[in-house]
């Protein structure tokens, strides 16, 4: 069930990428401090939530993490709805997890709010010693594509809240600056998809707290 | 030393030790992966292998069967499964029933592997696996299955140190899957589907046993656009209109896509969901009756945490929903309790079909045809034989250790091991078996329950009869094989009766 805490936002961010790359153990390393190196495969769909302060806002982060396998890129469309931030993730010592990222952001864009934040991570960073992508290739790509850039580690925690808090926070600066359409604000909150005005999600207790 | 013939222990220790498989053994974890690997000494394993992890073994979650009825119920899977092709034909009620109660852990693994059909195709393809074993396998496909090989039930010591037996069995078959239908290739969701049947068989068996599920039981479930899942999505809510139209309501009210909580339950055959004791009981029942077990199973999931409005009040979104739909409370998971509540959903084969046709027609006038047409879906053991009658040599079990016995000819072997346990049964018959008390008792058994005990017994099984195909049609192939038989199939045949005096007598209640 939910937190107890109120918060001002629901912002729902996906986890996306090739199977293998690490998107469970970032979800798992930010929701809850753990890090797993033989981690289940995913299989459809899991999800964690962290509730983060910004600025002087309590923001309830709703990861989904999907499975990476292209074969389910058949069903992750039912994923992406409602998404306004994303994380599409590669490996730094598999190119071709990071050659994969174009098609992926193609997969995103299909689906997702066309405001959606999408963050490139190239995560792995302590498997320096095998990289194969440079960390100015990545930069450039993710620059001319208008993504953020950032290389984390799930294993050693390196840049995992960072990257999530930064996604987050551009997330609330486009929501609170209305950059985004009336349609995408509504997207913020899952609790009541259905046509509610964001000042109706504003301020709000906790969804599923009924007493 | 133990001597072992054809499955029967003549010192009736603790377990009997199957000789078709070499992993069935619920009791001890001598010579698994983690004790090689120097991990036992201070884990401890429980009965099913598991070091730890949610799914492991609890008291709370499982039902436990006194030994005596595991014993009888033992004697009663090695007779049918001496004479599989009559007791399948004539008395599938019982066969249905047995695997409804459970199948003794002891013999399990063979007993699935003949459900499933897996044995037949074994034997008509003698050599095959062997042969998909020794090519190198597909690049692609071979590098994702072995990115997943140290991520299925890591909590389990045969899976749980890398590169270990384990692991190297689970690449073996799986990489013979994408040899023997490269235009399948790999799908995740198999890997634990393939995990689990080799915690109880052997890598050949197992291989046979995931090719019937994908083919024959799940048919699409792990093709290219994942069609058939999807498909099945829609038929699990539809189904769900009748079974809990509240549960039914609040799902279509915030729009959750039933391809959100159920991927992973019916990809998996809720091998990943529940715990252990009642994975193994759904397999039994799924390995007989077919996907409606698995409906049914996610059917009673979604009623019993969606199903009244107190539940509902209590969570107001999609995401909250979802969460609740990750989180089932155990006590809706604990086996007795699991499989009761599945016997009495009204869904069979036939309403699943019926839902079917409707689903892939409104399919097809909002997407087109479909872009991958698997094979029929075939409901349960007794159809999948019909279709591909075996023949005798087909169901003759070929045990792999045969200690201290004279090399006999087959038929000599057979003859000797029912003497043997027609002696067993006499051993058990003479003092009459306590009546042990059933808190669960079954109203189809023919022996009348033990005394009326606390929970009321559920309603009377249904009787499916009407949902297989006509017999008189398909039977006849079998038939002909078997030796003739004057009687009605309602009646045991001589043969049956002679052998089987038990059998026919259920005394076990308990479910």
């Amino acid at each position: 069930m939910g937190s107890d805490d109120s918060y001002n936002f629901v912002f729902k961010v996906v986890l996306i990428g090739e199977s293998g790359v690490g998107k469970s153990n970032l979800l798992s390393r930010f929701t809850k401090n753990e890090f797993n190196h033989d981690s289940r495969t995913t299989i459809g769909v899991e999800f964690s939530t962290r509730t983060v302060q910004l600025d002087n806002y309590t923001i309830k982060a709703q990861i989904w993490d999907t499975a990476g396998l292209e074969r389910y890129r058949a069903i992750t469309s039912a994923y992406y709805r409602g998404a306004v931030g994303a994380l599409l993730v590669y490996d730094i010592s598999k190119h071709l997890t990071y050659e994969s990222a174009e098609r992926w952001l193609k997969e995103l864009y299909d689906h997702a709010d066309p405001h959606i934040v999408v963050m490139l991570v190239g995560n792995k960073r302590d498997l320096d010693t095998l990289r194969t992508v440079p960390m100015e290739e990545a930069k450039d790509f993710a620059e001319k594509k208008g993504l953020m850039y950032m290389e984390t580690s799930a294993l050693d925690s390196t840049n995992v809240e960072a990257a999530f808090n930064e996604v987050l926070t551009a997330i609330h600066t486009k929501v609170a600056s209305r950059e985004v359409t009336r349609g995408s604000i509504s997207a913020v909150t899952l609790s009541n998809p259905i046509g509610p005005t964001s000042e109706a999600q504003e301020g709000r207790g906790g969804c599923c707290k009924s007493a | 030393m133990a001597k072992i013939d054809n499955g029967r222990q003549s010192s009736d220790t603790t377990s009997i030790r199957t000789v078709s498989s070499s992993r069935i053994d619920d009791e001890s974890s001598l010579g698994s992966d983690s004790e090689i690997n120097g991990f036992a000494s201070d884990r401890q394993t429980d009965k099913y292998g598991f070091i730890g992890g949610a799914q492991q073994y609890s008291e709370a979650s499982s039902q436990d069967v006194p030994t005596e009825v595991l014993r009888q119920r033992e004697v009663k899977w090695l007779d049918m499964l001496n004479h599989w092709d009559k007791w399948m034909i004539k008395r599938f009620d019982k066969v249905r029933l047995r695997s409804q109660k459970g199948i003794p852990p002891a013999l399990r693994g063979r007993a699935w592997l003949y459900l499933s059909g897996g044995k037949v195709k074994r034997e008509q393809n003698q050599g095959k696996f062997q042969e998909l074993d020794s090519q190198p396998g597909e690049p692609k496909w071979v590098d994702v299955i072995e990115k997943d090989l140290h991520r299925q039930f890591p909590f389990h010591e045969m899976f749980v140190s890398r590169g270990g037996h384990g692991q190297q069995d689970l690449f073996r078959v799986l990489k013979a899957y994408t040899v023997y239908r490269p235009e399948e290739g790999y799908c995740q969701a198999q890997a634990p589907i393939a995990a689990v049947l080799l915690m109880h068989m052997p890598a050949e068996d197992a291989f046979w046993g995931l090719v019937q599920i994908c083919e024959k039981y799940l048919p699409g479930y792990y093709s290219p656009g994942l069609e058939a899942i999807q498909l099945d999505g829609e038929i699990l809510f539809a189904l769900l209109r009748r079974v809990s139209p509240l549960a039914f309501r609040h799902l279509e009210k915030h729009k959750i896509d039933p391809i959100l909580y159920m991927t992973e339950w019916f990809m998996c055959a809720f091998s990943r969901t529940l715990p252990w004791a009642s994975v193994l009981r759904v397999w039994d029942m799924f390995l007989c009756d077919g996907v409606k077990i698995i409906f049914r199973v996610g059917l009673v999931l979604l009623k019993c945490m969606l199903g009244t409005r107190e539940k509902l009040k209590a969570c107001q979104g999609q995401y909250e929903t979802m969460e609740l739909l990750r989180a089932i409370e155990p006590r809706y998971m604990q086996e007795g309790y699991l499989v009761r509540e599945i016997l009495e959903v009204p869904v069979t084969a036939r309403d699943v079909e019926r839902e079917h046709h409707t689903q892939l027609k409104r399919w097809k006038k909002n997407r087109g045809e479909l872009n991958f047409k698997p094979p029929p879906r075939m409901h349960g053991a007794r159809l999948i034989m019909l279709a591909e009658p075996p023949r005798r040599q087909d169901l003759q079990q070929n045990p792999t250790i045969v200690l201290e016995v004279p090399p006999p000819t087959p038929q000599l072997k057979k003859g000797k091991g029912e003497r043997k346990s027609k002696k067993k049964r006499s051993m058990k018959k003479s003092p009459p078996i306590v009546e042990i008390p059933n808190p669960y008792p079954l109203a189809r058994d023919s022996t009348p329950p033990p005394p009326p005990s606390d929970p009321p017994a559920p309603p009377p099984v249904m009787d499916e009869t009407p949902e297989i195909m006509p017999q008189t049609e398909t039977v006849s192939p079998l038939q002909q094989q078997a030796p003739p038989s004057d009687l009605p199939p309602a009646k045991e045949s001589p043969l049956q009766q002679s052998s089987q005096s038990l059998s026919s007598t259920e005394q076990d209640t308990y479910l």
